[in-house]
């Protein structure tokens, strides 16, 4: 049986073959690896990059829920009526749903955990230790403003901030909203140290958006906004003695500014670029189905009847289009707040600090009406092309806070803050209903995957 | 495998062989006629050998065969396609031998493959596998070989993803056998594992179906066995469970379809010759709302200046479905071969040419195919087969499917009022639909846009046969075959800025690009070694081998947005934006087999294993081992009136590999402001993950009764898959959404029945029916992780839910569980009936149960459009709205007449006559999906807006309607 036994050593000498001849180990072509130790600038840059993208990602999708949710208008989609049925005539919202009820939620954490992939290895770097500190700071920061959109979406006292730990070791507990904003503060603090730490520069590049604010002196102006806008929400929401008193401090070291434009300010910059991400929000008019609340216009009139933020961001579609299950929910009034696809999206501006200092200042224990009165009447002037309203300074505290809401619904006109605001102030129970049927929601509800996870 | 190793291989291949002898003596002739029992005719190209021997030789046209045997007293046997083989003893001084033989009407002798490249007759076979003839294949036209296969085997579900022209179908062998793996059976073409991967389009990058951005899995894509030519195929079989599947390995869970091509054989050449016509046509519309005023009309849809004037004197109504989907273009196809061959060498070298007109403008399917196969004898040990195939295709296939930009036909209509007319004016400018707010006029989009898929494909293999060693009981042979399979698509979609959707997106314009190719090279040896003493009383084959694969798919698209009407070119678009997604693997396996039958060819015994390793693997170095086990037993006569009953058992594995890139975690990517960034990705990998595993254990029985009356058989299967790829939803404040892992258990028990009966054999009449029936249930018996949807638009729209203890395709809506996408069962019944030169036959093919999401109806009811919409369709989206998810999840049952067809032969002497030197000319005309009964509203139960899909099937959004098909042919032989 001589062949036989040939037979056999060929096929063992073939199997040998394909068992050493051939490379099966294939690196992944179609993405980078995580960064890792010794991470090169290069490397370091990119995830900076990225940190910005991340915190971006879910800023469009917020600003049109929260406009649903606070009434500031309707998405009525022909192919998707969900944007009705889950986000008003739902009786309650659906937290195993990312794009509508579980929203706000896993895009903002992915950003927090892309900011601890670079955090964890810094150190180890191949960049001096300056410029690890503005990767430091600059991180944080971005990591606050993530944490700021879970918590402008949530009040159920259940939100996770030990999050830098392996997939693997039981999730973060569950903190308190008062814990997670001292969280957010602390965060902004220490990303200020770091910053003051960073040297003149950043080694890494910065959008356009990011103009003026692209040195770490610049960008603890920014960092200095948000805690301001930290501040006010900690202050409006809980109990905080102090927290207008740090608001101010903190508007203080800040890009508040008078002489300057209301538009100053941080943005996230949105293009048709190959990889890069378009500004959804934009629409042609005529084709236009994310709405204005007919509310906007009828409320005109507390201000005269016209009002330059109202003509800016709002026109008409040229017809109505009206919810096909409830005819009753119409609009012919379409955004414009982002006129094309790279209209940049605020973080945070000018014409808002000047509106959280007259809060700060009508509402602080050391009330300073006249401040107040001043700021609020600038807003008025030079942005809604109003009359200053003289009686203002005289106004009792919770006359003045009503004229700060209002400036606030015109001047931050679809830049996520109605909701909020009518939470954070005790008038959710003010919201429009169109039907009796319809509902207004507080909060969303803990993202189901989120809340399973723990079970 | 580097060259050297490959060389070096067929070295040792080649001195193996150089060193085996035999001698034979060569002593007579002896000659005869091999006939049919049943007509008398002359049987060509029977294969006559002498047993124990390598003596071989073919019948002629005449039958008659000539066979130089050796002294002596030797038994000839006899075989030949489609009849019975026959063995008799030749004395020592006996001359001649004719043989009558039996017509094989069950295919019980047919040889069905078992091993990797080993076979045994059907009625020894261990499995219930299916085989499928030519003839069957190519009775009535069909788009793509799916379609041919479509009720031919029992326990397959094959369904189209949609009506649009070139294909997109899913084979379902037994159930769903996954959850996030592969859904393709592994598909063998000669002995080559072939590609049926699917590169999208990139439509989404119009409809935004999926956010606009990279190709999506609802661009109604086409997978790639769409570009095999039916008419090449001699055999398909499929193995439809690890049970018979194991020794094909980790690839294998999805089942096996072996497809085997046509051989020339020894003759004069053979020209056949099919030319084919007819037409597709629109099989079935949804109907639309008819207004009869103008009050009723503005009420639903507004736009009083417009409605008023229109609907003055009653409103008109425009069918739209008709407008759009109503042409009738003359569909073709050409069919031709030539094949013969001498001693040494045989050819068989086919062309295809042909057209399938849509039924919607710019729409349409073309294909052009060249096979050529050849053989070649080197000297009396070589065996050399070559194959190879040539094809393009050309699939133009409109829009359809979900859009989020009110494009796709099907999701305007259910916006625009029947009474609007879309049609163009005497300057052929058509008219802006001002109902779904962008303008969008389907009559408009289909006339203009473009979406065209150009592939063209080579399929080449090459294999060398060896037999090494012919002595006495002894047989050894070495086979080794390299193949290449390689595909490079082109989707081109210009979408103009004339379209009036275009502007919407403030970049009027889009033009996309994509550039796919697929590399796959296969080579693959074996040994077998087949031990048959000359008694007879059994026979072992033992057979070891390799398999080494290599893929690459590398698909690229780019879409170009802002462009002047007339443009067409990437570069002349304003802004582009680039994609690109590699999948290189590379895989090897090893197995050996043994299959002894004994006892008079009654039992049979079956072991084998495989292993398995490759790079998708997290340890692209450990083996993964595949055993199987089969066993069958004939009774011959247990009964009178029983002509013999089989029962059979198999047991055996297979596994179903990681996808590609389940076990890194990759980083996104992204741009802002012109800057390169990466962010944490949502997908964490595992270093460890391996194949799932699929256990099958197989038993059943086949019986004939009735002197070959009737055959019944059925089988009982239970498919066990353990190790699943699943997907564990992690806390999302970990930063990544899911994490992938081996767990959890999913079963399918079903049974499979077949009952063929055959009346009449006689020469003037001659009829087979057939009937089979299955029934498949899943269970997902243990899942580590919580019950999780998968597939759908969220659960108010209808979710397929995994989850312990229940089916894994339920489907849950607001208020719970609303239906199942699993069939309770299917059944066909066909027919063959063969009256002097009249030939009638006819599938039919039911599905009862298995429910369809119905989401066009959703959004006909939504656009207070539908054709019942008062009070019907008012009724359901208002019970839809309070949280009746289960009206629109439907029973999605059918029956089909999948196949009709009637044929004449012309008689010899007008063949003759008409035509010099033809041999058979037959007349036919077919349809197919002529007859549907179905309780679904919706335009078609067949139908997968995410195109194939393991769990989430059956989901319908705007889909391109169905159509059927007639078809007048003729065929010529010369």
């Amino acid at each position: 049986m001589r062949p036989l036994l040939n037979a056999v050593s060929a096929l063992c000498l073939g199997g040998a073959l394909v068992l050493s001849a051939c490379n099966f180990e294939i690196t992944n072509p179609n993405s980078p690896t995580e960064i890792g130790n010794g991470a090169d600038a290069a490397h370091v840059a990119a995830a900076m990059e990225g940190m910005l993208i991340a915190a971006r990602g879910d800023v469009p999708n917020w600003i049109l829920k929260a406009a649903i949710l606070g009434r500031e208008g309707y998405r009525i989609d022909p192919a998707d009526p969900r944007f009705v049925s889950e986000l008003i005539t739902a009786p309650k919202l659906d937290p195993s749903n990312g794009a509508f009820g579980g929203g706000q939620w896993v895009a903002e954490y992915a950003a927090i955990r892309s900011g601890y992939n670079v955090l964890n290895v810094i150190g180890t770097a191949l960049i001096s230790p300056e410029q690890q500190e503005g990767v430091s700071g600059f991180t944080q920061t971005l990591q606050a403003y993530a944490y700021m959109m879970v918590l402008f979406a949530h009040t159920e006292d259940s939100i996770p901030i030990d999050v830098n730990r392996p997939l693997t070791a039981p999730p973060a507990p569950f903190v308190t909203n008062t814990a997670a904003w001292d969280h957010v503060v602390s965060l902004l603090d220490s990303a200020k140290t770091h910053l003051l730490a960073a040297g003149g520069t950043f080694f890494f590049s910065l959008p356009p958006g990011l103009a003026g604010f692209d040195t770490p002196a610049g960008f603890l102006k920014l960092n200095r906004a948000l805690l301001a806008r930290a501040d006010l929400y900690r202050a409006s929401e809980f109990t905080c003695a102090t927290c207008y008193d740090d608001a101010l401090t903190a508007l203080g070291e800040s890009f508040v500014d008078t002489t300057a434009s209301l538009d100053l300010g941080a943005y996230f910059d949105f293009s048709a670029n190959s990889g890069d991400a378009t500004n959804g929000l934009s629409q042609l008019p005529s084709s236009a189905i994310n709405l204005v609340h007919t509310s906007l216009r009828d409320s005109l009139a507390v201000n005269g009847g016209s009002d330059n933020r109202y003509t800016a961001k709002i026109t008409s579609r040229g017809g109505a289009l009206c919810d096909p299950l409830a005819p009753a929910r119409c609009s012919d009034l379409a955004w414009i707040r982002y006129p094309s696809i790279s209209s940049p999206i605020p973080i945070i501006r000018n014409e808002e600090l000047i509106l959280i200092r007259a809060e700060a200042n009508n509402n602080r224990t050391a009330r300073n009406p006249a401040a107040a009165a001043a700021d609020i009447n600038f807003i008025r002037v030079h942005s809604g092309g109003l009359a200053a309203n003289a009686a203002l300074a005289g106004a009792t505290q919770s006359a003045v806070e009503d004229e700060i809401l209002i400036q606030r619904k015109y001047s931050l006109l679809y830049e996520g803050m109605r909701w909020v605001d009518m939470r954070r102030t005790g008038r959710i129970g003010q919201i429009i209903k169109d039907l009796p049927t319809d509902n207004v929601f507080s909060t969303l509800p803990v993202n189901s995957f989120e809340a399973q996870s723990r079970q | 495998m580097s060259k050297r190793a490959l060389f070096g291989m067929l070295a040792v291949i080649l001195a193996v062989t150089l060193g085996a002898r035999d001698a034979l003596a060569q002593a007579r002739m002896i000659t005869g006629k091999v006939t049919s029992a049943q007509t008398g005719a002359p049987i060509a190209r029977a294969n006559v050998s002498v047993f124990g021997t390598v003596v071989v030789t073919l019948t002629n046209d005449q039958g008659e065969y000539s066979l130089s045997a050796p002294a002596g007293q030797v038994r000839v046997l006899v075989r030949a396609v489609g009849f019975k083989r026959r063995q008799v003893t030749v004395t020592a001084d006996q001359q001649t031998a004719d043989f009558a033989l039996d017509q094989d009407v069950f295919n019980l002798e047919a040889v069905v493959v078992t091993g990797q490249a080993t076979a045994v007759a059907q009625q020894n076979l261990a499995n219930a596998v299916a085989t499928i003839a030519p003839e069957a294949l190519t009775r009535a036209p069909t788009p793509t070989i799916e379609n041919a296969v479509q009720g031919k085997i029992p326990g397959a579900l094959i369904q189209e993803n949609s009506g649009a022209p070139g294909g997109g179908a899913q084979i379902t062998l037994r159930g769903v056998s996954t959850i996030n793996g592969s859904v393709n059976p592994l598909i063998v073409v000669d002995g080559m594992v072939i590609s049926n991967d699917v590169i999208a389009s990139n439509m989404n990058a119009v409809t935004a179906a999926a956010g606009g951005g990279n190709a999506s899995n609802q661009d109604n894509a086409v997978n790639r066995l769409a570009d095999l030519n039916p008419a090449d195929v001699a055999n398909v079989e499929v193995l439809k469970g690890a049970s018979a599947a194991a020794i094909y390995g980790s690839e294998a869970a999805n089942g096996v379809i072996i497809i085997t091509t046509k051989r020339g054989q020894t003759g004069a050449p053979r020209f056949t010759m099919t030319q084919r016509f007819g037409q597709f046509r629109l099989a079935n519309k949804l109907g639309q709302r008819r207004f009869t005023d103008s009050a009723d009309a503005v009420s639903a849809f507004g736009h009083g200046a417009i409605v008023g004037p229109i609907c003055r004197n009653g409103c008109p109504f425009y069918d739209f479905e008709q407008e759009l989907y109503g042409l009738h273009t003359l569909s073709f196809e050409t069919d031709g071969s030539i094949s013969g061959g001498t001693d040494q060498t045989s050819y068989f070298i086919s062309g295809l040419v042909k057209r399938d007109g849509g039924i919607a403008p710019n729409t349409g399917y073309d294909k052009q195919s060249i096979r050529a196969n050849l053989d070649q004898l080197l000297g009396s040990r070589f065996h050399l087969s070559v194959s190879t195939q040539l094809i393009h295709s050309l699939a133009n296939r409109g829009i359809s499917n979900n859009d989020n930009t009110s494009t796709s036909p099907y999701l305007v209509f259910p916006f625009t009022p029947s009474f609007f007319n879309l049609e163009p004016n005497a300057n052929g400018v058509y008219p802006f639909n001002p109902f779904p707010g962008n303008g969008s006029n389907p009559l408009q989009t289909l006339a203009l846009l473009k979406n065209a898929e150009d592939v063209w494909r080579v399929l080449g293999t090459t294999k060398l046969r060896i037999d090494a060693l012919t002595s006495g009981p002894h047989h050894l042979e070495f086979n080794i075959m390299g193949g290449l399979d390689y595909y490079e698509q082109q989707n081109d979609i210009l979408s103009p800025p004339t379209l009036y959707f275009e502007p919407a997106d403030g970049q009027p314009g889009t033009v996309v690009l994509g550039k796919g190719s697929d590399q796959r090279v296969n080579l693959v040896g074996s040994a077998i070694y087949n031990y048959a003493p000359a008694s007879g009383s059994y026979s072992a084959t033992t057979s070891a081998g390799f398999q080494y694969q290599d893929s690459h798919l590398n698909q690229t698209n780019a879409v170009g947005r802002t462009i002047l009407a007339g443009q067409q070119n990437i570069n002349q678009a304003t802004t582009i934006v680039i994609n690109q997604a590699q999948t290189p693997v590379r895989s090897a396996g090893l197995y050996a087999q043994e299959e002894v039958l004994a006892l008079d060819q009654r039992l049979l015994v079956t072991g084998g294993v495989r292993a398995d390793r490759s790079s998708v693997n997290g340890d692209t170095r450990k083996f993964f081992y595949f055993p199987k086990f089969s066993a069958s037993y004939r009774f011959l006569t247990p009964v009178s009136g029983l002509d013999e009953v089989k029962i059979r058992g198999a047991f055996g594995q297979t596994g179903n590999p990681p996808l590609f890139g389940q076990k890194f975690t990759p980083e996104g990517t992204g741009v802002i402001g012109g800057l390169f960034g990466t962010v944490s990705g949502a997908n964490a990998g595992s270093s460890d993950i391996k194949p799932e595993r699929q256990t099958e254990m197989e038993g059943g029985f086949d019986a004939t009764v009735g002197h070959e009356f009737a055959t019944f058989s059925f089988t009982y299967y239970n498919k066990t898959i353990t190790d699943l790829l699943l997907v564990a939803r992690v806390a999302p404040s970990t930063g990544r959404t899911n994490r992938i892992f081996n767990g959890g258990k999913l079963r399918n028990l079903g049974q499979e029945i077949a009952l063929s009966i055959s009346p009449f054999r006689r020469p003037d009449l001659n009829w087979i029916a057939r009937l089979t029936f299955s029934r498949n249930r899943s269970k997902v018996v243990e899942l580590p992780v919580p019950a999780f949807n998968t597939g759908g638009f969220g659960t108010s729209l209808g979710a397929f839910r995994i989850e312990q203890g229940k089916s894994a395709t339920q489907i849950v809506g607001t208020e719970g569980v609303v239906g199942d996408a699993e069939p309770k069962f299917q059944a066909t019944g066909s027919s063959d009936l063969t009256w002097k030169r009249w030939n009638f036959g006819f599938l039919w093919d039911w599905k009862k149960g298995g429910d369809i999401i119905n989401l066009t109806q959703l959004l006909y009811d939504a656009g207070s459009n539908s054709a019942d919409q008062i009070p019907a369709g008012n009724q359901r989206i208002t019970d839809w709205a309070n949280g009746k998810t289960k009206i629109y999840v439907q029973d999605g049952s059918y029956l089909k007449l999948r196949e009709v067809t009637l044929g004449y032969d012309l008689p010899e002497s007008l063949v003759g006559h008409l035509f010099g030197g033809v041999r058979y000319a037959r007349l036919n005309v077919s349809g197919r999906n002529l007859i549907r009964i179905t309780p679904y509203k919706g335009l078609d139960p067949e139908v997968s807006n995410f195109g194939n899909q393991a769990i989430a099937r059956n989901i319908d959004v705007a889909p391109f309607p169905p159509s059927r098909s007639f078809f007048f042919s003729i065929d010529l032989g010369f």
